[in-house]
Protein backbone atom coordinates (compact mmCIF):
# COMPACT_ATOMS: atom_id res chain seq x y z
CA UNK A 1 0.00 0.00 0.00
CA UNK A 2 1.18 3.09 -1.03
CA UNK A 3 -0.13 6.93 -0.20
CA UNK A 4 0.00 8.51 -2.97
CA UNK A 5 0.56 12.67 -2.54
CA UNK A 6 -0.99 15.40 -4.78
CA UNK A 7 0.44 18.64 -4.86
CA UNK A 8 -2.40 21.32 -4.13
CA UNK A 9 -1.53 24.91 -4.91
CA UNK A 10 -2.86 26.43 -1.87
CA UNK A 11 -3.47 25.60 1.94
CA UNK A 12 -5.30 21.97 2.72
CA UNK A 13 -5.39 22.42 5.74
CA UNK A 14 -8.93 23.42 6.24
CA UNK A 15 -11.63 21.04 6.44
CA UNK A 16 -13.51 20.39 3.78
CA UNK A 17 -11.22 21.94 1.22
CA UNK A 18 -11.79 20.92 -2.60
CA UNK A 19 -7.98 20.07 -2.69
CA UNK A 20 -8.69 16.68 -0.96
CA UNK A 21 -10.97 15.79 -3.92
CA UNK A 22 -7.54 15.05 -5.77
CA UNK A 23 -5.91 13.29 -3.14
CA UNK A 24 -6.67 8.95 -3.68
CA UNK A 25 -7.05 7.86 0.09
CA UNK A 26 -5.80 4.42 1.13
CA UNK A 27 -7.33 2.28 3.41
CA UNK A 28 -4.13 1.14 6.20
CA UNK A 29 -4.93 -1.85 8.53
CA UNK A 30 -3.48 -1.11 11.81
CA UNK A 31 -2.58 -3.55 14.96
CA UNK A 32 -1.77 -3.36 18.75
CA UNK A 33 1.67 -2.13 19.71
CA UNK A 34 3.08 -5.46 20.56
CA UNK A 35 2.33 -5.76 24.65
CA UNK A 36 6.59 -6.80 25.04
CA UNK A 37 7.52 -3.51 23.54
CA UNK A 38 5.77 -1.60 25.91
CA UNK A 39 7.97 0.33 28.12
CA UNK A 40 7.85 -0.93 31.61
CA UNK A 41 6.03 -3.91 33.66
CA UNK A 42 3.37 -2.16 35.14
CA UNK A 43 2.11 -1.24 31.74
CA UNK A 44 2.36 -4.67 30.43
CA UNK A 45 1.07 -6.18 33.70
CA UNK A 46 -2.32 -4.13 34.03
CA UNK A 47 -2.85 -4.48 30.45
CA UNK A 48 -2.08 -8.23 29.81
CA UNK A 49 -5.82 -9.23 29.75
CA UNK A 50 -7.08 -6.01 28.57
CA UNK A 51 -7.66 -5.41 24.80
CA UNK A 52 -6.27 -2.20 23.38
CA UNK A 53 -5.14 -0.63 19.84
CA UNK A 54 -9.07 -0.99 18.88
CA UNK A 55 -9.24 0.99 15.74
CA UNK A 56 -8.28 -1.36 13.13
CA UNK A 57 -8.45 0.87 10.30
CA UNK A 58 -7.72 3.96 9.44
CA UNK A 59 -7.86 6.08 5.77
CA UNK A 60 -5.08 8.00 4.30
CA UNK A 61 -4.59 10.53 2.18
CA UNK A 62 -2.16 13.44 1.82
CA UNK A 63 -1.12 16.67 -0.65
CA UNK A 64 1.93 19.00 -0.69
CA UNK A 65 2.66 22.33 -1.91
CA UNK A 66 6.37 23.28 -2.12
CA UNK A 67 7.16 23.29 1.72
CA UNK A 68 4.49 22.15 3.76
CA UNK A 69 3.14 18.58 3.85
CA UNK A 70 -0.75 17.78 4.56
CA UNK A 71 -2.02 14.48 6.21
CA UNK A 72 -5.30 13.67 6.42
CA UNK A 73 -6.46 10.61 8.64
CA UNK A 74 -10.14 9.30 9.04
CA UNK A 75 -11.21 6.59 10.98
CA UNK A 76 -14.35 5.09 12.66
CA UNK A 77 -15.38 6.09 16.07
CA UNK A 78 -18.98 5.01 17.04
CA UNK A 79 -18.40 5.59 20.67
CA UNK A 80 -20.17 9.14 22.11
CA UNK A 81 -17.71 9.08 24.95
CA UNK A 82 -14.31 10.09 24.64
CA UNK A 83 -13.01 9.22 27.70
CA UNK A 84 -10.86 10.69 30.72
CA UNK A 85 -7.64 10.63 27.91
CA UNK A 86 -9.61 11.21 24.54
CA UNK A 87 -9.24 10.36 21.13
CA UNK A 88 -5.69 10.81 19.83
CA UNK A 89 -3.87 10.27 16.37
CA UNK A 90 -0.35 10.60 14.87
CA UNK A 91 1.90 10.35 11.74
CA UNK A 92 5.33 9.58 12.26
CA UNK A 93 8.26 9.58 10.22
CA UNK A 94 11.90 7.74 11.09
CA UNK A 95 14.48 10.14 12.52
CA UNK A 96 16.84 7.58 12.29
CA UNK A 97 17.65 4.53 9.07
CA UNK A 98 16.86 1.84 11.03
CA UNK A 99 13.82 3.09 13.29
CA UNK A 100 10.90 0.54 13.81
CA UNK A 101 7.24 1.46 13.20
CA UNK A 102 5.47 -1.29 14.67
CA UNK A 103 6.57 -0.31 17.88
CA UNK A 104 6.31 3.92 17.26
CA UNK A 105 10.41 3.94 17.47
CA UNK A 106 12.93 2.20 19.62
CA UNK A 107 15.61 3.08 22.07
CA UNK A 108 18.61 4.70 19.73
CA UNK A 109 16.11 4.77 17.04
CA UNK A 110 13.66 7.33 17.30
CA UNK A 111 10.65 8.13 15.03
CA UNK A 112 9.18 11.99 15.04
CA UNK A 113 5.21 12.23 15.58
CA UNK A 114 3.07 14.72 14.53
CA UNK A 115 0.72 14.12 17.43
CA UNK A 116 -3.27 14.79 18.00
CA UNK A 117 -5.22 15.04 20.68
CA UNK A 118 -9.23 15.57 21.01
CA UNK A 119 -8.93 17.13 24.34
CA UNK A 120 -5.96 19.73 23.24
CA UNK A 121 -6.47 22.51 20.38
CA UNK A 122 -2.98 21.99 18.86
CA UNK A 123 -0.58 19.27 17.91
CA UNK A 124 2.30 18.50 19.46
CA UNK A 125 5.74 17.21 17.91
CA UNK A 126 7.19 14.36 19.81
CA UNK A 127 9.99 12.37 19.77
CA UNK A 128 9.47 8.64 20.46
CA UNK A 129 11.74 6.19 21.30
CA UNK A 130 9.19 3.33 21.58
CA UNK A 131 5.73 2.64 22.49
CA UNK A 132 4.76 5.73 24.93
CA UNK A 133 8.17 6.79 25.50
CA UNK A 134 7.66 10.29 23.96
CA UNK A 135 9.73 13.35 24.05
CA UNK A 136 7.93 16.89 23.07
CA UNK A 137 10.33 18.73 21.08
CA UNK A 138 9.69 22.18 20.70
CA UNK A 139 9.17 23.37 17.35
CA UNK A 140 9.04 27.57 15.75
CA UNK A 141 7.85 28.69 12.45
CA UNK A 142 8.60 26.57 9.14
CA UNK A 143 8.89 23.63 11.42
CA UNK A 144 5.53 23.97 13.12
CA UNK A 145 2.75 21.78 12.84
CA UNK A 146 -0.74 22.46 12.63
CA UNK A 147 -3.70 20.27 12.80
CA UNK A 148 -7.55 20.48 12.36
CA UNK A 149 -9.73 17.98 13.31
CA UNK A 150 -13.60 16.75 13.63
CA UNK A 151 -15.81 14.28 14.44
CA UNK A 152 -18.84 14.06 12.27
CA UNK A 153 -21.01 11.25 12.00
CA UNK A 154 -19.13 8.54 13.87
CA UNK A 155 -16.25 9.45 12.29
CA UNK A 156 -12.87 11.66 12.83
CA UNK A 157 -10.99 13.61 10.81
CA UNK A 158 -8.04 14.98 11.31
CA UNK A 159 -5.98 16.92 9.24
CA UNK A 160 -1.75 17.50 9.93
CA UNK A 161 -0.25 19.48 8.15
CA UNK A 162 4.25 19.84 8.81
CA UNK A 163 6.92 21.12 7.02
CA UNK A 164 7.49 18.60 3.66
CA UNK A 165 11.45 18.40 4.40
CA UNK A 166 10.15 15.99 7.69
CA UNK A 167 8.71 13.27 4.51
CA UNK A 168 11.54 13.56 1.78
CA UNK A 169 14.46 11.72 3.33
CA UNK A 170 12.76 9.30 3.63
CA UNK A 171 9.30 9.27 1.63
CA UNK A 172 7.38 6.81 4.40
CA UNK A 173 5.41 7.38 7.18
CA UNK A 174 3.45 5.49 10.08
CA UNK A 175 0.32 6.12 11.74
CA UNK A 176 -1.16 5.28 15.31
CA UNK A 177 -4.48 5.86 16.78
CA UNK A 178 -5.31 5.77 20.32
CA UNK A 179 -9.36 4.96 21.04
CA UNK A 180 -9.86 7.54 24.55
CA UNK A 181 -13.11 4.78 25.29
CA UNK A 182 -10.80 2.42 26.10
CA UNK A 183 -8.06 4.81 28.12
CA UNK A 184 -5.59 4.18 25.80
CA UNK A 185 -2.77 6.30 25.47
CA UNK A 186 0.81 6.16 25.31
CA UNK A 187 1.95 3.11 23.84
CA UNK A 188 -1.09 1.32 24.11
CA UNK A 189 -2.67 1.96 20.72
CA UNK A 190 -2.90 0.94 17.30
CA UNK A 191 0.04 1.03 14.90
CA UNK A 192 0.76 0.43 10.87
CA UNK A 193 2.80 -2.73 11.16
CA UNK A 194 5.35 -1.16 8.61
CA UNK A 195 6.12 1.88 6.96
CA UNK A 196 4.08 2.93 4.45
CA UNK A 197 5.49 4.26 1.25
CA UNK A 198 4.30 7.38 0.09
CA UNK A 199 5.15 8.85 -3.33
CA UNK A 200 5.05 12.41 -4.02
CA UNK A 201 4.56 14.15 -7.15
CA UNK A 202 7.45 15.21 -9.38
CA UNK B 1 13.40 -1.94 33.50
CA UNK B 2 15.87 1.16 33.31
CA UNK B 3 16.21 2.86 36.98
CA UNK B 4 14.36 5.55 38.20
CA UNK B 5 16.78 7.19 40.15
CA UNK B 6 18.35 10.10 38.79
CA UNK B 7 21.21 11.02 38.03
CA UNK B 8 22.73 7.69 38.65
CA UNK B 9 22.19 4.53 40.70
CA UNK B 10 22.30 4.72 44.20
CA UNK B 11 21.03 6.77 46.64
CA UNK B 12 23.32 8.74 49.19
CA UNK B 13 20.50 9.52 51.53
CA UNK B 14 16.73 9.98 51.88
CA UNK B 15 14.97 12.56 53.67
CA UNK B 16 12.04 11.61 55.45
CA UNK B 17 9.31 13.15 57.78
CA UNK B 18 7.54 12.11 60.83
CA UNK B 19 4.47 13.20 62.32
CA UNK B 20 3.22 12.81 65.52
CA UNK B 21 -0.58 12.08 65.20
CA UNK B 22 -0.83 12.60 69.16
CA UNK B 23 -0.11 16.46 68.39
CA UNK B 24 -2.26 16.76 65.26
CA UNK B 25 -5.31 19.15 65.85
CA UNK B 26 -6.45 19.14 62.43
CA UNK B 27 -6.12 22.70 62.00
CA UNK B 28 -5.30 22.51 58.26
CA UNK B 29 -2.11 24.83 58.43
CA UNK B 30 0.00 22.59 56.93
CA UNK B 31 -2.38 22.28 53.78
CA UNK B 32 -2.91 26.10 53.71
CA UNK B 33 0.75 26.88 53.58
CA UNK B 34 0.97 24.04 50.95
CA UNK B 35 -1.51 25.29 48.71
CA UNK B 36 -0.38 29.09 49.31
CA UNK B 37 2.99 28.20 48.20
CA UNK B 38 2.89 25.16 45.16
CA UNK B 39 -0.43 24.99 44.00
CA UNK B 40 -2.59 28.54 43.20
CA UNK B 41 -1.66 28.76 39.33
CA UNK B 42 -3.98 27.15 36.53
CA UNK B 43 -5.35 24.00 37.15
CA UNK B 44 -4.44 23.66 39.88
CA UNK B 45 -7.38 24.97 42.42
CA UNK B 46 -8.61 20.95 43.21
CA UNK B 47 -4.67 20.37 44.59
CA UNK B 48 -3.70 20.16 47.74
CA UNK B 49 -0.53 18.56 48.23
CA UNK B 50 -0.28 18.19 51.84
CA UNK B 51 -3.71 16.89 53.36
CA UNK B 52 -5.08 16.33 56.65
CA UNK B 53 -8.22 14.09 56.93
CA UNK B 54 -10.54 12.72 59.63
CA UNK B 55 -9.69 8.85 60.72
CA UNK B 56 -11.75 6.74 60.32
CA UNK B 57 -13.14 8.38 57.07
CA UNK B 58 -12.74 8.13 52.93
CA UNK B 59 -10.02 10.73 52.98
CA UNK B 60 -8.95 12.65 49.94
CA UNK B 61 -9.39 11.11 46.79
CA UNK B 62 -12.74 9.78 48.09
CA UNK B 63 -12.18 5.89 49.67
CA UNK B 64 -8.57 6.17 48.19
CA UNK B 65 -7.64 2.85 50.16
CA UNK B 66 -9.91 1.07 47.92
CA UNK B 67 -8.28 2.38 44.64
CA UNK B 68 -5.29 -0.37 44.66
CA UNK B 69 -1.85 0.34 43.27
CA UNK B 70 1.67 -0.58 44.89
CA UNK B 71 3.45 -3.71 44.16
CA UNK B 72 2.48 -7.44 45.55
CA UNK B 73 5.16 -9.37 47.44
CA UNK B 74 7.32 -10.56 44.45
CA UNK B 75 7.93 -7.28 43.65
CA UNK B 76 5.05 -7.56 40.58
CA UNK B 77 3.07 -4.20 40.12
CA UNK B 78 -0.40 -4.13 41.29
CA UNK B 79 -2.88 -2.21 38.86
CA UNK B 80 -4.95 0.86 40.21
CA UNK B 81 -7.49 3.29 39.67
CA UNK B 82 -7.04 6.65 38.78
CA UNK B 83 -8.43 8.69 40.69
CA UNK B 84 -11.18 11.11 38.92
CA UNK B 85 -11.61 15.02 39.13
CA UNK B 86 -14.47 13.89 40.82
CA UNK B 87 -13.03 11.76 43.71
CA UNK B 88 -10.83 14.94 44.50
CA UNK B 89 -13.87 17.15 44.90
CA UNK B 90 -13.26 20.83 45.37
CA UNK B 91 -11.69 23.62 44.00
CA UNK B 92 -14.76 25.02 43.31
CA UNK B 93 -15.20 28.22 42.08
CA UNK B 94 -18.04 30.73 43.86
CA UNK B 95 -20.54 33.97 42.43
CA UNK B 96 -18.22 36.25 44.25
CA UNK B 97 -19.17 38.94 41.93
CA UNK B 98 -22.96 38.07 42.06
CA UNK B 99 -23.08 38.47 45.84
CA UNK B 100 -20.61 41.46 45.92
CA UNK B 101 -20.84 43.13 43.34
CA UNK B 102 -23.47 42.08 41.49
CA UNK B 103 -26.16 44.57 43.56
CA UNK B 104 -27.98 40.81 44.86
CA UNK B 105 -26.16 40.68 48.31
CA UNK B 106 -29.46 40.57 50.07
CA UNK B 107 -31.08 37.79 47.62
CA UNK B 108 -28.47 35.54 46.52
CA UNK B 109 -26.46 32.73 48.45
CA UNK B 110 -22.81 32.68 48.05
CA UNK B 111 -22.48 29.27 46.48
CA UNK B 112 -20.62 27.47 44.17
CA UNK B 113 -20.95 27.77 40.61
CA UNK B 114 -20.94 23.97 39.70
CA UNK B 115 -24.36 22.49 40.76
CA UNK B 116 -24.21 19.34 41.49
CA UNK B 117 -20.66 19.32 41.94
CA UNK B 118 -20.20 19.63 45.75
CA UNK B 119 -20.26 16.51 46.64
CA UNK B 120 -16.87 15.97 47.91
CA UNK B 121 -13.70 17.95 48.66
CA UNK B 122 -10.35 17.35 50.71
CA UNK B 123 -11.84 17.41 54.17
CA UNK B 124 -15.48 16.81 53.65
CA UNK B 125 -15.68 13.79 56.22
CA UNK B 126 -14.18 16.46 58.95
CA UNK B 127 -14.73 15.35 62.44
CA UNK B 128 -17.02 12.35 61.56
CA UNK B 129 -14.81 9.49 62.43
CA UNK B 130 -15.88 6.12 63.71
CA UNK B 131 -17.63 4.23 66.83
CA UNK B 132 -21.13 5.21 68.33
CA UNK B 133 -21.53 7.44 71.35
CA UNK B 134 -20.41 7.29 74.09
CA UNK B 135 -17.38 5.51 72.61
CA UNK B 136 -17.08 7.64 69.16
CA UNK B 137 -13.76 8.68 68.25
CA UNK B 138 -11.50 10.17 65.71
CA UNK B 139 -8.11 11.44 64.77
CA UNK B 140 -5.80 13.30 62.00
CA UNK B 141 -4.14 12.01 59.63
CA UNK B 142 -1.77 14.50 57.47
CA UNK B 143 -1.00 13.15 54.11
CA UNK B 144 1.66 14.29 51.47
CA UNK B 145 3.26 12.07 49.11
CA UNK B 146 5.35 9.70 50.61
CA UNK B 147 8.07 9.99 48.15
CA UNK B 148 8.80 6.48 48.47
CA UNK B 149 11.94 4.25 48.29
CA UNK B 150 9.87 2.46 45.88
CA UNK B 151 8.17 5.13 43.75
CA UNK B 152 5.96 2.97 41.74
CA UNK B 153 5.03 6.39 40.25
CA UNK B 154 7.93 6.54 38.26
CA UNK B 155 8.49 2.82 37.41
CA UNK B 156 4.91 3.58 35.70
CA UNK B 157 5.75 6.64 33.63
CA UNK B 158 6.74 5.18 30.35
CA UNK B 159 8.91 8.23 29.11
CA UNK B 160 10.91 8.73 32.12
CA UNK B 161 9.47 11.95 33.04
CA UNK B 162 9.27 11.38 36.97
CA UNK B 163 12.31 10.22 38.65
CA UNK B 164 13.35 9.40 42.44
CA UNK B 165 16.97 11.92 42.47
CA UNK B 166 19.82 11.20 44.07
CA UNK B 167 21.09 13.00 47.09
CA UNK B 168 18.08 12.79 48.59
CA UNK B 169 15.32 10.75 47.56
CA UNK B 170 12.56 13.11 46.85
CA UNK B 171 10.19 12.31 44.09
CA UNK B 172 9.94 14.61 41.41
CA UNK B 173 8.88 15.00 38.07
CA UNK B 174 10.23 16.44 34.61
CA UNK B 175 7.11 18.86 34.07
CA UNK B 176 8.35 19.65 30.58
CA UNK B 177 8.66 16.06 29.46
CA UNK B 178 5.09 14.72 31.30
CA UNK B 179 2.40 13.63 28.93
CA UNK B 180 -0.20 13.38 31.00
CA UNK B 181 -0.64 9.60 30.67
CA UNK B 182 -1.71 9.22 34.21
CA UNK B 183 0.26 6.07 35.00
CA UNK B 184 1.50 7.59 37.94
CA UNK B 185 -1.46 8.33 39.51
CA UNK B 186 -2.58 4.70 38.61
CA UNK B 187 0.59 3.27 39.87
CA UNK B 188 0.94 5.21 43.31
CA UNK B 189 -1.66 3.23 45.94
CA UNK B 190 -1.47 6.43 48.14
CA UNK B 191 -3.06 8.47 45.25
CA UNK B 192 -1.29 11.72 46.10
CA UNK B 193 -0.98 12.23 42.71
CA UNK B 194 -3.04 15.21 40.89
CA UNK B 195 -4.08 16.27 37.09
CA UNK B 196 -3.95 19.23 36.06
CA UNK B 197 -5.97 19.34 33.16
CA UNK B 198 -5.37 22.93 32.10
CA UNK B 199 -1.86 22.10 31.39
CA UNK B 200 -2.02 18.34 30.87
CA UNK B 201 0.88 17.22 33.54
CA UNK B 202 0.49 15.41 36.80
CA UNK B 203 1.56 17.36 40.18
CA UNK B 204 2.45 16.56 42.96
CA UNK B 205 4.23 17.23 46.31
CA UNK B 206 8.24 18.09 45.46
CA UNK B 207 8.88 17.91 49.08
CA UNK B 208 9.59 21.75 48.85
CA UNK B 209 12.81 21.03 47.54
CA UNK B 210 13.62 24.54 46.48
CA UNK B 211 13.70 25.67 50.49
CA UNK B 212 15.31 21.96 51.30
CA UNK B 213 17.89 23.25 49.49
CA UNK B 214 18.68 26.09 51.28
CA UNK B 215 18.52 24.58 54.43
CA UNK B 216 14.45 25.42 54.75
CA UNK B 217 12.46 23.08 55.98
CA UNK B 218 9.00 22.45 53.84
CA UNK B 219 6.18 24.47 54.16
CA UNK B 220 3.79 22.60 55.60
CA UNK B 221 6.58 21.41 58.29
CA UNK B 222 7.32 24.96 59.07
CA UNK B 223 4.10 26.34 59.77
CA UNK B 224 2.68 23.61 62.00
CA UNK B 225 2.01 25.30 65.12
CA UNK B 226 1.44 21.72 67.07
CA UNK B 227 5.05 20.85 66.35
CA UNK B 228 4.42 17.44 65.18
CA UNK B 229 5.90 17.31 61.95
CA UNK B 230 9.81 16.29 61.74
CA UNK B 231 11.75 16.58 58.96
CA UNK B 232 15.28 15.31 58.48
CA UNK B 233 17.92 12.62 56.66
CA UNK B 234 16.32 8.98 57.56
CA UNK B 235 20.28 7.88 57.55
CA UNK B 236 21.44 10.46 60.23
CA UNK B 237 21.49 8.34 63.58
CA UNK B 238 21.31 11.14 65.55
CA UNK B 239 18.14 12.90 64.15
CA UNK B 240 15.06 12.22 65.52
CA UNK B 241 13.68 10.46 63.05
CA UNK B 242 15.60 7.34 62.69
CA UNK B 243 15.59 7.23 66.59
CA UNK B 244 11.60 7.54 66.31
CA UNK B 245 11.36 4.88 63.27
CA UNK B 246 14.80 2.62 63.99
CA UNK B 247 15.57 2.71 67.34
CA UNK B 248 12.69 3.55 68.92
CA UNK B 249 10.08 1.90 66.62
CA UNK B 250 7.00 4.34 67.41
CA UNK B 251 7.02 6.05 64.38
CA UNK B 252 5.88 3.68 61.34
CA UNK B 253 4.91 3.82 58.08
CA UNK B 254 1.37 4.15 56.49
CA UNK B 255 0.17 0.80 54.99
CA UNK B 256 3.33 -0.30 54.70
CA UNK B 257 1.87 -3.24 52.96
CA UNK B 258 1.54 -1.45 49.83
CA UNK B 259 5.29 -2.53 49.36
CA UNK B 260 6.42 0.86 48.03
CA UNK B 261 8.77 1.92 51.04
CA UNK B 262 7.46 4.84 52.29
CA UNK B 263 9.68 7.52 54.03
CA UNK B 264 6.54 9.13 55.96
CA UNK B 265 5.96 7.92 59.25
CA UNK B 266 3.34 7.97 61.71
CA UNK B 267 3.46 7.97 65.57
CA UNK B 268 0.15 6.66 66.01
CA UNK B 269 -2.55 7.87 68.34
CA UNK B 270 -2.56 6.94 72.08
CA UNK B 271 -6.33 7.09 73.05
CA UNK B 272 -8.95 7.55 76.37
CA UNK B 273 -10.41 4.07 77.68
CA UNK B 274 -13.89 2.99 76.42
CA UNK B 275 -16.89 3.34 78.25
CA UNK B 276 -19.20 0.78 79.65
CA UNK B 277 -22.68 1.46 78.78
CA UNK B 278 -23.08 2.51 82.89
CA UNK B 279 -20.88 4.77 82.05
CA UNK B 280 -17.68 3.32 84.10
CA UNK B 281 -14.60 3.28 82.27
CA UNK B 282 -13.20 0.34 81.00
CA UNK B 283 -9.45 0.34 81.55
CA UNK B 284 -8.92 -2.46 79.47
CA UNK B 285 -10.10 -1.26 75.78
CA UNK B 286 -8.84 1.74 74.48
CA UNK B 287 -11.15 4.33 72.50
CA UNK B 288 -9.81 3.90 69.31
CA UNK B 289 -10.04 0.30 68.62
CA UNK B 290 -6.30 -1.38 68.21
CA UNK B 291 -7.47 -3.16 65.18
CA UNK B 292 -7.97 -0.06 63.31
CA UNK B 293 -4.80 0.86 63.67
CA UNK B 294 -2.97 -1.89 62.78
CA UNK B 295 -4.90 -1.61 59.54
CA UNK B 296 -3.57 1.46 59.03
CA UNK B 297 0.05 1.29 60.29
CA UNK B 298 0.89 -2.76 60.90
CA UNK B 299 0.84 -4.57 63.10
CA UNK B 300 4.02 -3.26 64.74
CA UNK B 301 1.46 -1.16 66.23
CA UNK B 302 0.69 -2.15 69.23
CA UNK B 303 4.01 -2.40 70.04
CA UNK B 304 4.77 1.24 69.32
CA UNK B 305 1.69 2.17 71.44
CA UNK B 306 2.62 -0.17 74.59
CA UNK B 307 6.11 1.82 74.28
CA UNK B 308 4.42 5.09 74.04
CA UNK B 309 2.63 3.97 77.15
CA UNK B 310 5.01 2.85 79.08
CA UNK B 311 7.06 6.15 78.68
CA UNK B 312 4.06 8.12 79.94
CA UNK B 313 3.78 6.12 82.99
CA UNK B 314 7.69 6.72 83.73
CA UNK B 315 7.39 10.09 83.40
CA UNK B 316 4.42 10.39 85.36
CA UNK B 317 5.96 8.24 88.19
CA UNK B 318 9.09 11.39 88.22
CA UNK B 319 11.09 9.68 85.72
CA UNK B 320 12.37 10.70 82.32
CA UNK B 321 11.26 9.94 78.75
CA UNK B 322 13.84 10.61 75.85
CA UNK B 323 11.33 9.60 73.66
CA UNK B 324 8.51 11.80 75.21
CA UNK B 325 11.02 14.70 75.46
CA UNK B 326 11.94 14.18 71.42
CA UNK B 327 8.14 14.19 70.59
CA UNK B 328 7.17 17.20 72.78
CA UNK B 329 10.23 18.97 71.43
CA UNK B 330 10.94 21.85 73.53
CA UNK B 331 12.51 23.58 71.05
CA UNK B 332 11.18 24.01 67.37
CA UNK B 333 14.86 23.68 65.77
CA UNK B 334 14.79 19.91 67.41
CA UNK B 335 12.07 19.13 64.61
CA UNK B 336 13.74 19.79 61.18
CA UNK B 337 17.68 19.04 61.84
CA UNK B 338 19.92 20.22 59.16
CA UNK B 339 16.75 22.50 57.97
CA UNK B 340 16.28 25.24 60.47
CA UNK B 341 17.12 28.19 57.99
CA UNK B 342 14.47 30.91 58.49
CA UNK B 343 13.31 31.52 55.14
CA UNK B 344 12.91 35.72 56.22
CA UNK B 345 16.67 35.51 56.08
CA UNK B 346 17.61 34.17 52.76
CA UNK B 347 19.10 36.12 49.91
CA UNK B 348 15.99 37.09 47.48
CA UNK B 349 18.10 37.36 44.95
CA UNK B 350 19.46 34.49 45.01
CA UNK B 351 18.71 31.99 41.51
CA UNK B 352 16.41 29.25 42.79
CA UNK B 353 16.91 25.84 41.46
CA UNK B 354 14.84 25.11 38.15
CA UNK B 355 11.29 23.48 39.25
CA UNK B 356 11.27 20.87 36.56
CA UNK B 357 14.01 20.67 34.93
CA UNK B 358 16.02 17.17 35.01
CA UNK B 359 18.92 16.41 36.21
CA UNK B 360 20.76 14.66 33.61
Amino acid sequence: MTIHAVRTASDAKDLPATEWAAAQPAQLSLTPVPLEAQPNAYIRTTWADRAYGTVQEVRVAATCDDGRFHVRLEWEDPAAEEGEFGDAAAVFFPADTDAPAHTIGADGHPVTLWYWRSTNSAAQVVEASGPGVFRPVAVTGATSVGVVSALSGGRWSVVFNGPLSLLEPARKLGVVVWNGTNEERAGLAAVTAAWVPVELPD
Amino acid sequence: MTSVLRPEEGSRGQVAMVFDLNKCMGCQTCSVACKVLWTREEGEKHQWWMTVNTQPGSGTPKDWETMGGGVERGGKPLPGHQPTRADFGGGWDFNYQEVFYGGKGSSVHLRPEENGATSWGMNWDEDQGGGEWPNSFYFYLPRLCNHCTRPVCAEACPNGSMYKRREDGIVLRDEDMCMGFRFCMEACPYKKIYFNYARNVAQHCIFCFPRLERGVAPACARQCPGRLAFVGMLEDQEGPIHRLVHEWRVALPLHAEYGTGPNIFYVPPLSPYRLHEDMTIDYETPRIPPAYLESLFGPNVHAALATLKQELDTVRQGGTSEILDTLIAYKWQSLFGPFTVDPGELDGNAVPVALTTKPT
